[in-house]
């Protein structure tokens, strides 16, 4: 295990990676390691649960001068659960017009029926989310990519 | 616990890097009069809008002490950016 730690430490050294790809990389080693040592138990764990909501964006153009730029959030789940419980409290006016704009877009969603336990089972299954945007243009390519860790 | 320092990092084009240490816990200090004087009209605008006040402030508060550990990063050839809550 120690050997595994010691080479991305290496190649985090050497420039081959990122701290951030390295930080992931030992996360993902650690993973099989804790879910294993817990299985004295009856069940399986599963899957452990997200500490963070990740956004990179990673733009190229390709023939300007302006170069690649990377943006890169990463955002607590904890703090993703307080605001739920925010939009939780919201006041039955607001949800009202809310519900009467997303109406004339065209979603006919009625935000009232919303539980706060709806709203936790929601940031919950954020574990399962994986959101890929690739866009090419003639001389510029994007790259969204939304995910938990 | 609620954070009490953020870290802002500017890169310029000559790849200088200037780290700025913000201490969270004076703004927190110099927002808590403020809080305390407003504190009479949020309560008054949540009993008109039928909102528990008391709950408002729990998820206030929760979301300040959630605020620890977010990191923002922009990175371009000739500037970077990043913000960091500790």
């Amino acid at each position: 295990m120690n050997e595994h730690r010691q080479q991305i430490l290496q190649m985090l050294s050497e420039g081959k990676i990122s701290a951030d790809e390295a930080e992931r990389l030992i996360a993902a080693m650690e993973e099989p390691a804790a879910a294993g040592g817990s299985d004295s138990g009856a069940a399986p764990a599963g899957k452990a649960r997200p500490k963070y909501l990740r956004v990179q964006v990673d733009s190229e153009d390709d023939g300007g001068s302006e170069g690649p730029t990377k943006v890169n959030v990463r955002v607590p789940m904890q703090l993703l659960r307080a605001g739920v419980k925010l939009a939780g409290l919201m006041p039955a006016q607001a949800l009202h017009r809310a519900n009467e704009a997303m109406q004339e877009h065209g979603v006919p969603f009625d935000l009232s029926q919303i539980e706060p336990e709806n709203l936790e089972e929601l940031v919950e299954h954020l574990n399962d989310l994986t959101v890929d945007v690739d866009q090419k243009d003639a001389n510029s390519k994007v790259k969204v990519r939304v995910f938990c860790e | 616990m609620i954070p009490l320092v953020a870290v802002v990092r500017l890169r310029n084009q000559d790849s200088r890097t200037f780290r700025l240490w913000i201490p969270l816990f004076l703004v927190w200090l110099l927002l808590l009069p403020l809080g305390i004087l407003l504190s009479p009209f949020i309560f008054i605008a949540c009993l008109v809008c039928r909102v528990n006040p008391f709950r408002e402030v729990a998820v206030i508060w929760q979301i300040l002490n959630a605020l620890a550990d977010t990191n923002v990063e922009v990175e371009h050839r000739t500037a970077g950016f990043s913000f960091h809550i500790v």
